[in-house]
């Protein structure tokens, strides 16, 4: 580790033990459940899982093994450990097996997520038809969460042990196996898995597994076959046992079978079956086997017979298997399952017109990223947004969106005529009104550790001035001079220097100038080249303007290929500036001649004419260039390379189609409804849960008001023996501790070692908790008097109905009086929490977040990314790997955080204020908690500065800590003082998942060997070889070329620096600041701009959009509502109750109030007039028309009265 | 056999005026030389014969020819061509409930195998081929409980609570004869102890914690507790309640009022002594379900297997065809179903469907009811299908009412029913009482019951109209349903229930959960004695 990093990190711990001081010296006054910091910092990952599991000497024996094995290995020696009672306190078989099976999942998940400890419920020993004792392990859904191939490695952990501690293979009977197919099935159909296994390949698994899978039930939809077995509990599907069979064993079986061979004790032969797919006996192989002779017949059609060898070896990838054709990747429409009303499609897959795939990582980008031109999201009405998540066609599923301008933005027609070219985000906006059609939505900057992270083939790259300058450099031009010229801009040279340069040095043509000639069919770019030579020049003030004559097709193949020029069908002409490179590529000539006497009055000038010469006829076209194309003759890009004087490039060989996800988020967590403070009110405080008015509640007129009887947990004082619900004796003001009785024989139980509270005597467990009359108004009242504050000083404080932890040991209502105070909101844990969007940033500007240089200064920060002492808010600095920037909304939450827990230190614990915040740049330099849903350990981290944009900025290695990558991920700050102060476990629900979210752990210093390992596959370069430009033409594995990516820099003194980048954004907040997702009002309106923006895009068929709309959205909400009516529950107006069916009294039985129905006909056909009209507006196919046709009959039928019809579908509505 | 000369037998006969049982005909067929023989018969007919009877070929073959007994002795080797043969299963005489015959097989009569490469064209339309009578005044076909364009509901909460009450009052009343009946809120104020009992829907039923069930049966006043013991023996018909169904208990009542203790329990049902009605002559009714055309497992071959059937001799009695629903395939009914459509326009559906109408004699009396796949709406009662698809299926002016309906033909009352209810039955019930296998046996509980879908909120949906048109009101004499796509009968206190096959394939779905369908039998039924004859054409 480098010195500098060294001291960043003492000093962020440094000041996390300054915090830590001061917490601990406030929880010792003995108000929270413990008297102590309930968050143990971990300084590495041993701790981590140690702390997780709870296993005591879990840490020092992972310490001892990290640095002689892999952890996959070390998870295995642990499991002997485990097996022969070094580690852990077991007494059971089953008990060891579940302890090393946590462990490995603990292990290899670095001990941030809470699969060890939710994911993995029980392990239980089970008895075989030969009375053999098997192991049975029960996952849960929360296993999700471990990804697969910790989820494999549990059930290869299990065995082991299983073979270590002597026990029997289990053995699956026949209906099982079965059902274990059925079950995965209906899984993936209610719930979707990522990998879905043939039924014949689960039950190979299921037949041959060692092991028995099991798990809670997780959906409501029941299996319909292979029911009520004796061995599995549920009739429905087990979500956790289902992913660990399709993501993990079917899907990581070679992962696995590295190790199983290592082993001796335990022997998985059929893994290679699986993996080889042989387990289908003969049918499915044979299957397969046509497959492939089909697809070789198709390529060997294809390629004319000439080179039919080749189209046999590569079948399947059509796109390299032939010489006679363009290298181009295959289209894929997974992205656009599921198309939501409401959130538009950009692009279609490959669709000319989409963006264009630029390689390169910016610096706020590389870690599941789409870099967009801010002018795009502007000119998609807003629709994208800094941190917007698109679901992508490749390289990987989805993506979460970042502003970059220093790629070509998108191309538009205007109203006016005019096709231009928008690299403004302001003049997007100025324009926007005027826009006709998005003809190329410009580039799309995907980074090449992204290839890598989704082992996805190089996919063929855009020409782009980075590469051209290698091209030219590589033609033998004195790049380094040319750089250095200040009249020479090399990413937008002047046309008659790039013609220069390609002639001179027979390099190809600058991209500038190089047009979508590949978008041209080959009949096109003739008869342009045609049109071009009934042209003239004009001489115009601002330079030479092409003047061709108006003509549609010559309109349509300059929007074709994407050049900039200005329709005037008025005056029949088409403007074209900048016209010499575009006119040599047509092969035409450009002959000066002199003029005839016409002209005499400007004799000085205009003294000659330009002629455009053809010098090409059709049939000069090599057969080659008149053929090809991916269908034959629609690129003319060879043509172009056969007529023009200098090579040409293909310019964006890859368009990338998506879809928007999510849009991005930024806003506080509250629970719904808000809550204030975890003190249990029952219905007291109404629907609104307000503990004012619980205070003031009473049943009947002989109850005293604000008295409740309450589930509440009971404590005693060890010193005077009251009881009390407090965590301080209110009679001796000494800690109490929950007092455990049996529910039995009312006999007082300690709990043992284990945290086990069982009678003795009845074998029964005992509980501390109670009903008790809880006198709320008192503790109210006690509350405001104790913070010396008045009623007045919040709006409303809301409580909770009832307590979901295991002793329901209620927070102190004074928190809850503060946070009111404040208007903060307290999350299940005790937490206050703001949910952000991640997005990654390596390199940031003070300018950009609202700090100053000496604020950066003070943080530690010297240099700038190329050495020079910081001295201008505009240099770039590279970030440190735990400092993030927070966004608008996220500080100003903060801020009102920070005044509430200064309150609370002063008016609560008699303590000196922490944070005294006077504006937000006090925050600059404060420390939080970066936390993730699904895990259980927390990140500290940094407060850096501020972005409008709605996102979470932070370094990519913070997020991966974190275990989230940037694809529309988003989780959430916690100030680190309210985390230390106001978390206990003690609030943590008693049921599954409750230990999810909620910060058991704390990482102190993020080590990138123990981060999610996808950040390892960022590149960190400043650009990319000519070689690798070269290999995506030939589509190579992203293995085969040479960038630098993170993982090369582990373990080095440079782990935690050197983040370069490609390109730089001018600010990592540009374009919109929300989505027009979140800014658009009702559904109807998103879907209406959604519609309206497929049509002005190129790149986009509406049809397919309005019939995905229908498809997806409308009509399973038509149908969904319409099974739902007629099969619905009613509920009482007045208090609530609900009854499954329609009570013949008519009336509610508990009140006598009205009851009604919950599935109204309004609520039932509220999209139907609405599906029914896009369908027609946008031509969808019939039988989608039908099927809306069906449906609004039996809408009809079931809301209409025969004998008194509507006179129309208007007023029925 | 060669179908060409039964048919030629009968097209001959029927040329020169004559009617001709079934069985002559089977006994001229045999002959060495029908023809001949045929003219003989003829000959010595009588003067008034309308019908050829076996007697009259009998009496003519006996007159001393030589081939008669030869003929006979061949007869028996040939299954399918002596109706008494093994050729179709015959069920007689079923009795009650369990009685039904298990393990029924059916064999491919050879007739309708020989008919196999028939176009379909030659037969079709009304050509007295079968010799099946066609005099009108024999016929009777009545509908009742038909609720096409009497759809009134709109889907309003009172139209709920209105239907539920009906159901309440209609079931209630076939009860309240039986036992000394209370509303629930007068049982609360009576004195523990009483004898009490209460007619009322099933609102909820639960195991208490020490095993016993507790039974909450609401009515229009409020609802009241009972508890069923687990060792008493009305404890076992607790696995068969459905919620909503309507019942009457009778027990005493707790020292507190708050609960009454069952001591027995009183279904609607059907009443034992039920005497069925049949038919004044032989005649015979074809029950079919689920056609589903449209879909790429439809049966083609079977289904112009068995519509040539019915132009043979052999199925001159059979004058009525029902069909319970799914005539189509339908579109939207699960997701990707379009990628599974062999026909993908539902309009186009139902004509073809029209076209496959055409194949069935034009002399049989045909009646339809719509089921889930079909255009209508899902939700039960459900009407008939609209005019724009009676259009379509016009060809064979076929009766097309709602589902359920009540169809009588001559004097024997068919309860249609498309079944989808038997679904939640077979899920909810235990399976000896109720399964796939035993469609009819699920049936048994519903006429027991006397609802067609009893439980609310479940599988079934509800539409609600004034009154409830899934009530049983009247006891029918056969009992038709599909939907589960399983061939099973039986007879439940004298009535007939049939859950008729279907006409597809094993689809890949059905594959995938196990289910193995009954694809491609016609169940005959004689309207005068209720008998079943299989008839496989798959």
């Amino acid at each position: 580790m480098r010195e500098a990093d060294e001291r960043y990190f003492e000093r962020l711990e440094s000041q996390l033990e300054e915090a830590f001081d001061v917490a601990e010296e406030a929880k010792a006054r003995g108000g929270d459940p413990e008297p102590e910091v309930e968050i143990p910092v971990a300084k590495d990952m041993a701790d981590r899982v140690e702390n997780i599991l709870g296993i005591e000497g879990v840490a020092e024996r992972v310490r001892e093994l990290e640095g002689e094995m892999s952890r996959e290995e070390a998870a295995l020696v642990l499991a002997e450990d485990f097996a022969e009672g070094r580690v852990g306190d077991y007494e059971t078989k089953a008990g060891k097996v579940e302890g090393a099976v946590r462990t490995a999942v603990a292990l290899l998940t670095e001990g941030v997520v809470a699969a060890p400890i939710e994911g993995i419920d029980k392990v239980e020993i089970l008895t075989n038809d030969d009375g053999s004792e098997f192991v049975n392990v029960y996952y849960a859904g929360p296993i999700r969460s471990a990804g697969g191939t910790a989820q494999a490695l549990s059930v290869l952990v299990a065995d082991y042990t299983r073979a270590l501690v002597g026990m029997a293979q289990y053995e699956a009977r026949t209906e099982e196996i079965e059902r274990y197919a059925e079950e995965v099935a209906l899984y993936d159909k209610e719930t979707g898995l990522q990998y879905t296994p043939k039924d014949t390949e689960t039950k190979f698994i299921a037949k041959h597994l060692p092991i028995m899978l099991d798990g809670e039930a997780t959906g409501d939809e029941e299996v319909s076959g292979f029911r009520d077995l004796e061995r599995v509990d549920t009739n429905s599907a087990r979500g956790g046992m289902c992913l660990v069979m399709a993501e993990g064993i079917a899907l990581k079986a070679p992962k696995i079978q590295r190790y199983t061979s290592q082993l001796d004790e335990i022997d998985w032969p059929w893994l290679q079956d699986l993996i080889d797919g042989t387990y289908d006996d003969d049918a499915g192989a044979e299957a397969e086997a046509d497959g492939t002779d089909d697809a070789d017949e198709d390529d060997e059609g294809d390629a004319d017979g000439d080179d039919a060898n080749e189209g046999d070896t590569e079948a399947g990838d059509g796109s390299d298997d032939s010489t006679d054709g363009p290298p181009r990747v295959e289209a894929s429409t997974k992205f656009l399952r599921d198309l939501i009303a409401g959130r538009p499609v950009f692009g279609h897959p490959c669709a000319e017109g989409g963006f264009r795939l630029r390689y390169g990582r910016a610096r706020n980008h590389g870690f599941a990223t789409a870099g967009v031109h801010p002018a795009a999201m502007h000119l998609v009405d807003d629709f994208l947004a800094t941190g917007t998540q698109i679901k992508t066609e490749r390289p990987g599923k989805a993506a979460g969106v970042v502003p970059v301008d220093s790629i070509e933005g998108p191309t538009v027609k205007l109203a006016n005529g005019d096709v231009r070219q928008v690299d403004d985000p302001k003049a997007a906006l100025e324009i926007r009104n005027g826009v006709e059609k998005i003809l190329d939505l410009g580039e799309y900057l995907v980074n090449y550790g992204e290839f890598v992270e989704n082992n996805h083939s190089l996919a063929p790259a855009s020409y782009t001035p980075e590469w051209w300058i290698q091209d030219l450099e590589a033609a033998g031009a004195d790049v380094q001079a040319l750089q250095d010229d200040p009249r020479i801009d090399l990413e937008h040279p002047r046309a008659d220097r790039a013609l220069e340069w390609a002639t001179a040095y027979d390099a190809p043509l600058h991209p500038a100038y190089t047009y979508l000639w590949h978008d041209l069919s080959v009949e096109a770019f003739c008869a342009l080249a045609d049109a071009v030579t009934d042209g003239r020049v004009e001489t115009t003030d601002d330079g030479d303007v092409l003047v061709l004559p108006y003509d549609e097709a010559t309109c349509d193949a300059l929007e074709t290929i994407v050049i900039e020029h200005r329709q005037r069908e008025s005056a029949a002409r088409i403007e074209l500036d900048d016209w010499k490179p575009f006119v040599r590529s047509l092969g035409c000539a450009i002959r000066q001649t002199a003029t005839d006497g016409a002209a005499l009055e400007s004799a000085d000038r205009e003294t000659t004419t330009v002629e455009l010469e053809r010098t090409w006829t059709d049939d000069d076209l090599s057969e080659r260039a008149r053929m090809w194309g991916e269908k034959t003759g629609n690129n003319a890009v060879e043509a172009v390379n056969e007529v023009a004087p200098f090579e040409i490039r293909e310019r964006a060989p890859t368009r990338i189609g998506n879809r928007m996800g999510r849009p991005e988020k930024s806003e506080r967590r509250d629970l719904s409804p808000p809550v204030h403070t975890l003190f249990p009110i029952g219905e007291a405080g109404g629907a609104q849960r307000n503990v004012a008015d619980a205070a003031k509640h009473a049943e009947t007129m002989r109850d005293t008001p604000g008295v409740v009887e309450l589930q509440i947990g009971r404590q005693r004082c060890e010193h005077c023996e009251t009881e009390t619900f407090k965590n301080r004796c209110p009679d001796c003001g000494e800690r109490t501790t929950p007092d455990y009785r049996c529910p039995d024989c009312d006999q007082q139980v300690e709990p043992d070692e284990a945290g086990r509270v069982e009678c003795g005597r009845c074998e029964v467990d005992a509980t501390c908790v109670e009903f008790r009359e809880v006198d709320i108004n008192d503790e109210f009242r006690s509350a405001l008097e104790s913070v010396g504050e008045r009623e007045n000083a919040f709006e409303i404080l809301k409580g909770v109905k009832g307590l979901t932890s295991t002793t329901k040991i209620p927070e102190p209502i004074e928190k809850g009086v503060l946070r009111a105070k404040h208007d903060v909101s307290a999350f299940k844990d005790g937490t206050v929490r703001y949910d952000m969007t991640d997005l990654p940033v390596t390199a940031v500007r003070a300018s950009e977040l609202d700090v100053d240089v000496g604020q950066l200064q003070a943080l530690g920060y010297e240099t700038d990314v190329h050495g020079d002492p910081l001295r201008h808010e505009d240099q770039l600095v590279e970030l440190n790997v735990q400092d993030i920037v927070l966004s608008d909304g996220a500080a100003e939450h903060m801020m009102q955080t920070a005044d509430f827990i200064d309150d609370l230190l002063e008016q609560y614990y008699g303590l000196e204020p922490f944070y005294e915040l006077e504006d937000r740049q006090d925050l600059v330099g404060e420390l939080v908690f970066g936390m993730a849903p699904h895990t259980s350990a927390a990140t500290v981290g940094r407060v850096i500065g501020f972005t409008s944009a709605a996102v979470g900025y932070a370094h990519p290695y913070f997020h991966a800590a974190k275990r989230r990558n940037c694809d529309g991920d988003e989780d959430c700050v916690m100030l680190l003082m309210d985390g230390l102060l106001n978390f206990s476990r003690s609030f943590l629900p008693d049921k599954r998942g409750g230990r999810m979210d909620a910060p058991l752990v704390m990482s102190s210093r993020i080590d990138p060997s123990e981060i999610d390992d996808e950040a390892h596959n960022m590149d960190i370069v400043s650009e990319y070889p000519r070689e690798f430009y070269l290999a995506t033409l030939e589509q190579a594995d992203p293995g085969e070329v040479d960038v630098k990516i993170a993982e090369e820099t582990l373990g080095t003194d440079l782990e935690y620096t050197g983040f370069a980048h490609t390109h730089d954004t001018t600010d990592i907040a540009m374009g919109p600041d929300l989505s027009a997702y979140k800014t658009l009002g009702s559904m109807m309106d998103k879907m209406d701009a959604q519609l309206e923006l497929s049509r002005k895009l190129e790149s986009v068929d509406e049809t397919d959009v309005a019939e995905r709309v229908i498809e997806y959205h409308f009509l399973p909400d038509l149908i969904g509502n319409l099974r739902a009516f007629s099969r619905q529950e009613t509920r009482c107006l007045d208090c609530g109750e609900k009854f499954r069916r329609m009570p013949l009294t008519g009336d509610c039985r508990e009140c006598g109030g009205r009851v009604n129905l919950t599935v109204h006909k309004g609520s039932v056909n509220k999209y139907m007039q609405t599906a029914i009209n896009v369908a027609e507006e946008y031509n969808c196919r019939d039988y989608t028309k039908q099927r809306l046709e069906v449906l609004e009959r039996a809408l009809e039928s079931i809301f209409e009265n025969d004998k008194n019809k509507q006179s129309g579908i208007e007023d029925f509505m | 056999m060669p179908l060409e000369v039964t048919a030629r037998i009968v097209s001959e006969l029927t040329s020169r005026g004559y009617n001709v049982e079934r069985e002559a005909v089977t006994k001229l067929a045999a002959v060495a030389n029908p023809d001949a023989a045929l003219e003989r018969v003829v000959e010595d007919l009588p003067e008034d014969t309308l019908v050829v009877r076996t007697e009259h070929v009998d009496a003519t073959l006996s007159n001393g020819d030589a081939h008669a007994t030869g003929a006979a002795q061949r007869n028996n080797d040939q299954p399918g061509v002596d109706s008494d043969g093994a050729g179709a299963m015959r069920s007689v005489g079923a009795t009650d409930g369990d009685s039904t015959p298990s393990g029924w097989t059916a064999n491919t009569p050879s007739t309708v195998g020989g008919s196999a490469d028939r176009s379909p064209g030659e037969t079709k339309g009304s050509k007295p081929g079968s010799g099946r009578s066609t005099d009108p005044d024999l016929r009777s076909l009545e509908i009742a409980n038909d609720m096409t364009g009497e759809s009134t509901g709109t889907g309003e909460y009172e139209d709920f609570v209105a239907v539920f009450r009906d159901r309440l009052e209609r079931l209630g009343s076939k009860l309240r004869g039986r036992v000394n009946h209370r509303p629930a809120t007068a049982i609360q104020d009576m004195p523990g102890g009483e004898e009490v009992a209460m007619v009322g829907l099933v609102n909820d039923v639960r195991s208490t914690a020490s095993g016993h069930w507790l039974v909450e049966l609401e009515d229009a006043t409020g609802t009241f507790p009972w508890l069923v013991m687990k060792d008493r023996e009305y404890a076992d018909l607790v696995e068969e309640l459905l919620c909503d169904e309507v019942l009457a208990m009778e027990g005493t009542l707790s020292g507190d009022s708050g609960i009454a203790f069952v001591d027995s329990m009183f279904f609607p049902d059907v009443p034992r002594t039920h005497e069925p009605s049949t038919a004044d002559r032989h005649v015979q009714a074809a029950l079919i379900s689920d056609v589903h055309v449209g879909s790429q497992e439809f049966m083609h071959d079977a289904w112009n297997r068995f519509t040539d059937w019915l132009h043979t001799p052999e199925a001159q009695h059979v004058e009525y065809l029902l069909i319970a629903g799914d005539m189509v395939e339908g579109v939207g009914v699960y997701p990707n179903q379009d990628e599974e459509l062999d026909v993908v326009d539902i309009y186009e559906q139902y004509e073809v469907f029209n076209e496959y109408l055409k194949q069935v004699p034009g002399n049989i009396e045909m009646v339809m009811i719509p089921g889930n796949h079909d255009a209508v709406r899902l939700a039960e009662p459900q009407p008939g299908f609209d005019d724009d698809l009676r259009e379509i299926m016009s060809a064979h002016d076929a009766r097309i009412v709602s589902n359920p309906s009540m169809v009588t033909l001559e004097g024997v009352s068919v309860l249609m029913y498309h079944g989808v209810s038997l679904d939640e039955v077979i899920a909810e019930l235990p399976e000896e009482k109720a399964s796939y296998d035993e469609p009819h046996k699920a049936m048994y509980q519903l006429l027991k019951k006397r609802h067609v879908a009893p439980q609310f909120g479940g599988h079934t949906r509800l539409a609600p109209e004034e009154k409830d048109y899934l009530i049983i009101d009247e006891v029918p004499d056969i009992f038709h349903t599909g939907h589960v796509h399983k061939l099973g009968f039986g007879k439940y206190h004298n009535v007939l229930a049939m859950n008729s096959g279907c006409w597809q394939a094993q689809t890949d779905f059905q594959k995938s959960v196990n289910i193995n369908p009954d694809s491609g039998y016609a169940p005959i039924v004689d309207l005068d004695t209720l008998d079943v004859t299989v008839q496989k054409f798959s």
